[in-house]
């Protein structure tokens, strides 16, 4: 993990980013798709072959509609919104690690644009400053509709971050460190029973830890069964009511770049990152290998919106807080407990 | 020219009277509330310069603990101006002028 | 000029114009995005002074937390009450600016005369680095030589979070008002309105005609369709 100069990281940068991106439009694709087959229908079929001209469609009719402000509307704050979820979303990517350093052409690279000691931290810091486009854009609407959508967003965010970040305390026990990408190397030991040999990926030893982990992480993300900022049924589209146009958009995207970042977040610190058989020899196997985690991990979320209904807004909060956070209280424990005995502190 | 501590010391002092102006001359209970905060944040970068410049670490536990009792006291303050909201009283600090109701 | 200091002035410069803005603007939400602002350039400063769990911290605690509840606070009350009590009286203005820049120059001259302390502690950069960084570094201070001020901080935590739950129970000291919002209003389109009628279905009221003056249009107040197609005839 050693210095590069400035202009690999640029190139690195640029590349996750496109990639983030593209990936981003076609998980639209991949969603509509999915949940098609859920449903017994086709999904998108005439733009272009299987529809997969779709996405660029979908941006070029988003990008020519009219960008509307209503007049009861807060206009700079209106404006600016959207910006903050899209941007804090990509922001998250900065830290996750698509592998180690390797040698490309003769140079060493190192396939993730930044090693900070806090990472897991970061991410978390970026999540919830992203919520302030969600609370601004209900807010400046001017509609009670929106302005609801906010507020439950406020609180159910609120909430789901601090099972989101309980969660992660357990491994930060086991390894000693918040660094994402040390966390993603420690899981490519080998661990062997007898004849057996398995990768040290964390979800099993924190099986509790992964289970709290995506339940907060959809929740975090405003997926189905807990889209309750915008459930369509009851609040019109919440926070996005008013909204139009490429700001829409914005918000849109914004929301499957954060589930993009939370599969990979997951991934990384839960399934090994990019272990998987072959990976040390080759990266680009490591990355295939993370790729595929991080479409099950998709294929995941489209699962439960096709198939959870949406939860009430006093169960919510009340999973959050009677549930979940006892759970993972009592996992930071229990974890905490086995490492005194491995540090042999106990007996 | 370098960067010393005294660049950070002079920047929080800054920041620090800006929020003691806020509180004087603001009448919104929330606002004086986000003034002290700021005023709160200002003091923590005075004591993590220090700590930066004596090379130790106290003055980032410092401001870790100082960090835990403002959460607590944002808790308390909020369900008081919550408490006022519902007995339809604007949050205004020149109109609370008795403890009694 | 090095590259730290361009950074640490286009830092400090935009946390010094945030913390402005929340004392100058004049609604509530403004003064909170303005708090946003400043607050995260504040984290910057952290992290460039080798405190990057702290400026991490900064942003999870106080933007994220305490400031979501402060604008969560801010929507819940009633926003035409706000603007009016946006500043003090001039007096109080004028005095907080000058007893502000005299608490200024105070500081001012007490920083400039100060000397600069040695550098005495056992955490220099090398050996944080030594410890695998800023977050083990506190963690193992703050633990051991701290721990005690580590549990009050938890009591403290724990007695506010029990004062704020008894203070904000609600049917403590007055009755509350009843009113009930209207969604399908924008904001600001229409007063609290009060609670409906509690005995009858207003579609059981006779419709009511309101003639206007001469040469303008009949306007029918109507609560009922039938009525509607057939004015002057209350359907039963």
């Amino acid at each position: 993990m050693g210095d590069q100069p400035i202009w690999i990281t640029f190139i690195v940068t640029f590349a996750i980013m496109t990639v983030l991106l593209l990936s981003m439009a076609y998980t639209t694709w991949y969603e509509r798709k999915v949940l098609a087959r859920f449903q017994d229908r086709l999904g998108p079929t005439r733009t272009g072959k299987a529809g997969l001209m779709q996405p660029l469609a979908d941006a070029v009719k988003l990008m020519g509609k009219e960008d509307l402000v209503p007049d009861a509307a807060d206009r700079n704050v209106f404006l600016f919104a959207p910006l903050i979820t899209f941007t804090t979303a990509l922001l998250s990517a900065a830290v996750i690690p698509w592998g180690g350093t390797v040698q490309i052409f003769g140079t060493d690279v190192n396939l993730y644009p930044t090693d900070i000691n806090v990472g897991a931290l970061f991410i978390l810091a970026t999540g919830s400053i992203g919520v302030y486009g969600i609370i601004l854009g209900g807010w400046s609407s001017g509609n009670r509709y929106s302005l609801l959508g906010a507020i439950r967003s406020a609180a159910q965010v609120i909430s789901y971050e601090l099972i989101l970040g309980f969660s992660l305390v357990g491994i930060f026990i086991i390894t000693g460190t918040m660094s994402l990408t040390d966390i993603m190397f420690k899981q490519h030991e080998m661990l062997s029973f007898g004849p057996f040999e398995i990768s040290n990926w964390f979800v099993l030893t924190q099986p509790l830890g992964f289970v709290l982990f995506v339940i907060a992480a959809v929740a975090e993300t405003n997926r189905a069964p807990f889209d309750l900022p915008e459930a369509e049924s009851e609040l019109v589209a919440g926070f996005m009511t008013e909204y139009s146009a490429m700001r829409f958009a914005l918000y849109f995207l914004g929301e499957y770049i954060s589930m993009i970042i939370m599969s990979l977040f997951a991934a990384t610190l839960f399934l090994g990152g990019t272990s998987g058989p072959g990976a040390d020899k080759f990266w680009g196997l490591g990355i295939m290998w993370l790729v595929l985690k991080v479409m099950a991990f998709l294929f995941f979320y489209i699962w439960l919106r096709a198939t959870l209904p949406r939860f009430r807004f006093d169960q919510l909060m009340g999973l959050a807080w009677k549930v979940l956070l006892p759970l993972a209280i009592l996992n930071i424990v229990v974890t905490a407990f086995f490492r005194l005995i491995g540090n042999g502190q106990v007996f | 020219m370098d960067l010393t501590t005294n660049h950070f010391l002079f920047v929080s002092a800054a920041l620090f009277v800006i929020g003691m102006m806020g509180v004087l001359t603001r009448r919104n209970i929330l606002i004086i509330f986000m003034c002290v905060e700021m005023m709160v944040a200002a003091v923590g970068i005075t004591l993590v310069a220090f700590s930066h410049e004596t090379a130790t670490i106290n003055g980032q536990v410092f401001f870790l603990f100082a960090l835990a009792v403002a959460a607590a006291e944002s808790a308390v303050g909020l369900a008081i101006v919550v408490a006022l909201s519902r007995q339809g009283r604007a949050p205004d600090v020149e109109e609370m002028q008795t403890l009694k109701n | 000029m090095s590259w730290e200091l361009v950074f640490f002035a286009v830092f400090s410069a935009a946390m010094l114009l945030c913390g402005l803005g929340v004392v100058a603007f004049e609604n509530p939400v403004h003064s909170a995005v303005a708090l946003v602002g400043s607050f995260i350039n504040v984290a910057a400063l952290f992290v460039m002074l080798g405190a990057e769990f702290l400026g991490v911290l900064q942003i999870i605690v106080y933007t994220g937390a305490v400031l979501v509840l402060v604008l969560f606070t801010i929507m819940l009350i009633d926003p035409t009450k706000l603007p009016e009590f946006y500043v003090g009286a001039p007096l109080q203005r004028f005095a907080s600016v000058v007893v502000g820049a005299i608490l200024l120059a105070e500081i001012g001259v007490a920083i400039i005369t100060r000397t600069a302390l040695e550098q005495i502690g056992p955490h220099t950069e090398a050996m944080v680095q030594q410890m695998g960084g800023n977050v083990q570094a506190i963690g193992q201070v703050m633990l051991s030589e701290y721990a005690l001020a580590f549990e009050i901080a938890s009591l403290v935590l724990t007695v506010g979070v029990v004062g704020a739950v008894v203070i904000g129970l609600p049917n403590r000291m007055v009755e509350p008002n009843t009113v009930t919002m209207s969604l399908g209003h924008t904001r600001g389109s229409s007063d609290m309105l009060a609670a409906g009628p509690k005995f009858e279905s207003p579609m059981n009221i006779p419709a009511e005609r309101y003639t206007a003056p001469v040469g303008e249009r009949t306007v029918v107040m109507t609560k009922d369709p039938d009525a509607y197609t057939h004015p002057g005839e209350t359907s039963k």
